[in-house]
């Protein structure tokens, strides 16, 4: 009777399985901060943005773009370096309880790399294609691709090779050595960005206007199929999920 | 852990935890789905799926469903083959018809002031329900690439037909004879307007007869049933679940 007691004491102590609050918080975080963004170039996009030889451009956008760069390579670093560093050295000991509550945290970071993508390869990379529809640009650093290159997409990347780290350095599923869709879904999108090399080389050599289907932009087309290769990570998630369970859930 | 040890205390626990990561799985792969597709479809299909005066009745037609095929088979191949699971392609395209109504209004109509009537996308769903059904009905991933495949090619044109009907109407302005689609280009100058640039219809026979459009869509149905297959095998690669050697 005592010892039941105290495992019931012990279970209402545990951490829940699931943290709700943290997902609900990081897709608010992304909404709010990405609903600013949009805010700004509605703004500061008319205003500010068409002649990059315009001192309100330096202020306005070239300043955007030099503090963006700096906050993304300190999230990064931080980020990165935390997850690393605060890694479990006797990951195959953990229990399966602590493990099913791990595959959540990781999940909450796999959300998070979805909402992640959406904004930077949906949102943002279409909008991108109304905006040079519209303004001649005169810059590789427009107002759209300040935001999208250099803020969306490097938020991506962020989340997902943390989501990545996470599994590697807390998960057993993943000591088997490098998952290769893992890697793929993570590091195909992540090409876009260097890629951006070969669009802005185009764009200064060849033309000035907007086609979206041109083969210029087909490098992003080829590293975009990344995004297929979550399903390689769900696969191996559920069976390592029915394998924690062992339970009849029919 | 031990072999026989789970991870849950119940058998109610277990279907809680099961149910929260199938709604954690869904929405994942549903964003991330999206972003693969809209990147993909808007730079191989994009500028016809933007604008009413790229929506011509040949062009279109053939590239939107030959670049639109992609995702979904790659998705069915996963859901289908592993979980049995038939809304692959509805998915797909629901995720990325969401994607760029989303785009449409809020950023063509609310940053840059298109209006909604000359950006709106194409429509997929015909074609996406045909797939999923045959995949379901026969089982067979060979019969869904070449009836639904043929039939995702065919079905585009009618199924967009009401939506872009009024917008091929001849008018006459400045003593020129053009659609009314081509008329809101005209008002709505880009830089994608310049006609070394925007590819719509062009060629000799068509202006010797009327059927462009069916022509078009058997030819373009003809190449879904190629794309669909090749992307079927993607997906499969993409649905692999293989280790390599290495660490980080």
């Amino acid at each position: 009777m005592a010892a039941t007691t105290e495992s019931v004491k012990a279970d209402a102590a545990e951490a829940p399985l699931l943290n709700r609050r943290n997902v609900v918080l990081g897709l608010l975080l992304y909404l709010v901060f990405y609903s600013w963004v949009r805010w700004y170039e509605g703004v500061y996009g008319w205003s500010a943005g068409l002649d990059s030889f315009a001192p309100e451009f330096e202020t306005y956008w070239m300043n955007f773009l030099y503090i963006e760069l700096t906050l993304e390579v300190l999230t990064a670093s931080v980020l990165w370096g935390y997850i690393w560093k605060s890694r479990d050295r006797k990951v195959m000991s953990i229990t399966p309880r602590e493990e099913l509550r791990r595959h959540f945290t990781h999940w909450t970071w796999l959300v998070m790399y979805g909402w992640a993508i959406y904004w930077g390869a949906s949102y943002f990379t279409e909008q991108d294609g109304t905006w040079h529809q519209t303004i001649v640009r005169d810059t590789d650093f427009t107002p759209s691709h300040i935001i999208e290159f250099y803020l969306s997409y490097p938020i991506y990347i962020i989340t997902g090779v943390s989501a990545f780290l996470y599994a590697k350095t807390r998960l057993p599923t993943y000591q088997e050595g490098l998952h290769l869709m893992y890697m793929v879904s993570v590091i195909g999108p992540f090409m876009i960005l260097p890629n951006v090399g070969l669009n802005e080389w185009g764009h200064t050599f060849w033309f000035m206007e907007e086609l979206f289907v041109a083969p210029l932009h087909y490098g992003f087309v080829f590293f975009g199929w990344a995004a297929l290769a979550i399903m390689g990570v769900v696969n191996t998630e559920v069976m390592t999920i029915t394998r924690l369970l062992k339970k009849d859930l029919a | 852990m031990s072999a026989s040890q789970s991870a849950v205390r119940s058998r109610a626990e277990a279907v809680q935890v099961s149910r929260t990561f199938d709604w954690m799985i869904l929405f994942t792969l549903f964003f991330a789905v999206l972003g693969g597709y809209h990147i993909h479809y808007m730079l191989t299909g994009g500028d016809w799926d933007f604008w009413s005066d790229w929506k011509d009745r040949r062009l279109w037609v053939t590239v939107a469903p030959i670049v639109s095929i992609t995702f979904p088979a790659a998705v069915q191949s996963c859901l289908w083959w592993r979980y049995r699971l038939p809304f692959g392609a509805v998915v797909s395209v629901l995720a990325l018809l969401l994607g760029e109504w989303i785009n449409r209004y809020l950023n063509f109509w609310g940053w840059t002031y298109f209006p909604v009537n000359f950006c709106f996308p194409s429509n997929l769903i015909p074609g996406a329900i045909i797939l999923d059904v045959v995949l379901m009905l026969s089982g067979s991933m060979t019969l869904t690439a070449i009836v639904g495949g043929l039939a995702y090619g065919l079905i585009f044109y009618p199924g967009n037909w009401p939506i872009i009907a009024p917008l091929h109407v001849p008018v006459e302005y400045n003593g020129m004879m053009m659609t009314l689609a081509d008329l809101q280009g005209y008002h709505y100058v880009r830089t994608g307007t310049p006609e070394y640039i925007r590819m719509v219809e062009k060629g000799t026979l068509r202006t010797f007869g009327k059927d462009v459009a069916p022509v078009s869509a058997f030819f373009s149905g003809f190449v879904c049933i190629i794309i669909y297959f090749l992307w079927h095998f993607f997906g499969k690669w993409f649905s692999k679940t293989d280790f390599i050697e290495g660490d980080i």
